[in-house]
């Protein structure tokens, strides 16, 4: 694949864009994945998911560029280098801190395809023993995993997870042909087609967002030559680029957890490890080697359950496993038994785009963080312009335009009401396996679900999953204050 | 009340946190609705269904969503930030740039068939700008134009996309 000249051009095309999106503010990885998605059906899979990932990568780096020039976190995941990247560039500093960014982020990436490359038919090989029951407790720890995605509350967080699933019950049931939920609309028989739902939940809920919300104009910090960090720097940053890129890989790889959970949590050990904790939130390069390895570490482990076992492993990913459906193709352990070339496929494309924005970061920056200058009177009728034709381009149909539209409202209203866009897109994509997998399940067990329950691998994903739904909330028990400590 | 003590865990705010409670009576009064339409769903034989009709799946989901809606009204009471954290992007009122923005949106859904494609997206990209304060013909007309015109002809000619063509049907012919 990396032979052709289209495959690298489409590659590179992928990166650049996720570089330009991951440095707006605003725009976000999954949002451009969505909307590039129409684009790439036109495109054979390989090449198609290649791009996707290319931008999936390269999106998670960009956002760096603007957390550190201007303060404004292009991509959530980018957040945490804001505290330290922007400090270290308002002191002087700035093409240093780029330097910092650029190189953990590729070291992070690059470290964590390796993994991916090992890992992935490894998962693949334990889930070929999977049968329907595993599947369904698979399916329903990586559900659980959204109650930890970062957003206001575990509890929205998950109702969103199950308005998505509903949603997905739409259409016609494929065991007896009985249509659900299809209100007499012809094109429901099909179901709701979710290429348009995450064009509106993602974009069009940003934009009706944004309309409410003045013109920021960004104070610009003028950057100076990016370079490689210096000897002094990489003997500081080494320990913790390794430490991060653990911690990302294997966040990454947890079901429905990415990169700004990779993010927080490597700024956290970053700093928690330092001997020099007073520096950071004054421009600590810990604290931005910390958090930029991680989250770019995150792609990598969250490519091994998406492709490995056919379950996301965070929002971008559940998009690209959307894309990978699209295509006719069911990711799982029989995709990487039978097609292994998909899986170097897929880690070349990865590799090359970290290599790639390694380019770009050091010799674009500057220039990508002008991007944002282009006013967002003009930026998000463009955005609106994409989402419109991607989402008729998909099935040629105006319904669902109307169903980007609509998923576009719901998007808004979830904002301001605290429910996360990410957790509805897991439950779309999730529902129908968690469904297949219960159906199947009943029938193997004639009804007699508890009887799921002496298969040990059940067991423990019932466990995680257990876990995974209460353990925001025990943690938030355990750190409450005792009545000793609260008494005035 | 000092607001340590209003937010989060062991807070001694009140119970139940009323925008929450009105967004779970919505949310369960949409799961009601959509429990009773599953009352409706064909009836199949049991041994076609094989045990699991298609009612089964959704009703487990509509039961776990209301279960988790009852959770909403005292869930400031676990949250850390509480109320404030809570209503933070709810409490300033949806503007009237907001509610403008999503009935040209509408718009654009019902022109479409009629006014074809390419039109409702000029015309989205002539009135948005202004809506949201950019005054500039110079540099709205253009854009309008020119914008919508390079991404249909990349569907249109890369990726063999047929648009509706509506009023400007005459020109394909």
């Amino acid at each position: 694949m990396l032979a052709d000249p289209f495959n690298i051009l489409l590659i590179f095309a992928g990166v650049l864009i996720g570089v330009v999106v991951g440095a707006l503010p605003g725009l976000s990885s999954p949002m451009a994945v969505a909307l590039l998605l129409p684009i790439t059906i036109a495109l054979e899979p390989v090449p198609a998911i290649a791009m996707l990932a290319a931008l999936y990568c390269a999106g998670t780096f960009g956002g760096s560029i603007t957390a550190i020039l201007i303060n404004a976190p292009g991509t959530p995941p980018s957040a945490a280098t804001a505290l330290d990247g922007y400090p270290m560039a308002r002191r002087g500093e700035a093409g240093r801190a780029l330097g910092l960014a650029t190189f953990s982020s590729v070291i992070g990436g690059i470290l964590s395809l390796f993994v991916f490359l090992f890992a992935a038919p490894a998962f693949a090989r334990v889930a070929l023993e999977f049968r329907p029951p595993e599947y369904f407790a698979l399916a329903l720890f990586a559900l659980s995993m959204l109650a930890s995605i970062s957003g206001k509350s575990s509890l929205r967080n998950l109702i969103a997870g199950a308005a998505g699933i509903l949603i997905g019950t739409a259409g016609v049931h494929l065991t007896t042909g009985v249509e659900r939920f299809t209100f007499g609309v012809p094109e429901l028989t099909d179901g709701v087609h979710f290429v348009p739902v995450l064009i509106g939940l993602f974009a069009i809920g940003e934009l009706l967002a944004q309309s409410g919300t003045a013109s920021v104009h960004y104070e610009r910090i003028v950057a100076s030559v990016v370079k490689l960090p210096s000897r002094a720097d990489l003997k500081r940053v080494w320990p913790t680029i390794l430490r991060s890129t653990g911690i990302g890989t294997f966040i990454g790889v947890l079901p429905a957890e990415g990169a700004t959970v990779a993010a927080i949590i490597g700024y956290n050990e970053a700093r928690r490890w330092s001997k020099n904790k007073d520096e950071f939130g004054n421009g600590a390069p810990e604290g931005i080697a910390g958090p930029e390895a991680a989250n770019n570490a995150a792609t990598g482990g969250a490519m091994v359950p998406t492709l490995a076992l056919g379950i996301p492993g965070s929002a971008t990913t559940a998009i690209i496993l959307a894309a990978l459906i699209a295509h006719g193709i069911r990711p799982g352990p029989h995709l990487l038994e039978q097609t292994p070339e998909f899986l170097y496929a897929i880690f070349g494309a990865m590799l090359l785009a970290n290599l790639m924005f390694l380019g770009i970061g050091l010799i674009g920056a500057k220039t990508f963080s002008r991007v944002t200058l282009i006013p967002k009177t003009l930026l998000w009728p463009g955005v609106l312009v994409f989402s419109v034709v991607g989402s008729y381009a998909f099935a040629s149909s105006v319904f669902d335009v109307w169903v980007m539209l609509a998923s576009g409202i719901l998007g808004f209203l979830m904002i301001r009401h605290g429910f996360g866009q990410a957790p509805l897109v897991m439950g779309l994509i999730l529902g129908r396996l968690v469904e297949e997998a219960f159906s199947q399940s009943m029938i193997i067990y004639d009804n007699e679900w508890w009887r799921m329950l002496e298969r040990p691998i059940v067991d423990l994903f019932l466990v995680l999953t257990f876990l995974g739904l209460f353990w925001p909330l025990l943690r938030g028990l355990a750190m409450r204050p005792t009545k000793k400590e609260s008494a005035p | 009340m000092p607001p340590e003590r209003d937010a989060g865990f062991g807070s001694r705010a009140p119970l139940v946190h009323k925008p929450d409670a009105a967004l779970a009576a919505v949310i369960i009064v949409i799961a009601a609705g959509l429990f009773y339409l599953t009352t409706g769903f064909e009836q199949v034989p049991d041994l076609l269904s094989q045990n699991v009709g298609p009612e089964k799946f959704p009703r487990l989901v509509l039961t776990a969503f209301v279960l988790l809606a009852l959770g909403l009204p005292i869930e400031h009471r676990f949250v850390r930030g509480g109320r404030e954290r809570l209503d933070s992007d709810r409490r300033r009122p949806i503007g009237t740039r907001t509610w403008l923005t999503a009935g040209l949106l509408v718009l654009i859904g019902a022109l479409m068939p009629y006014a074809g494609t390419l039109l409702s997206l000029v015309l989205v990209c002539l009135l948005l700008p202004p809506l949201w304060g950019d005054f500039r013909p110079r540099v709205v007309v253009p854009f309008a134009i020119v914008f919508p015109l390079i991404v249909k002809l990349v569907f249109e000619d890369l990726l063999k996309v047929s648009f509706e063509p509506g009023l400007l049907a005459f020109l394909v012919d």
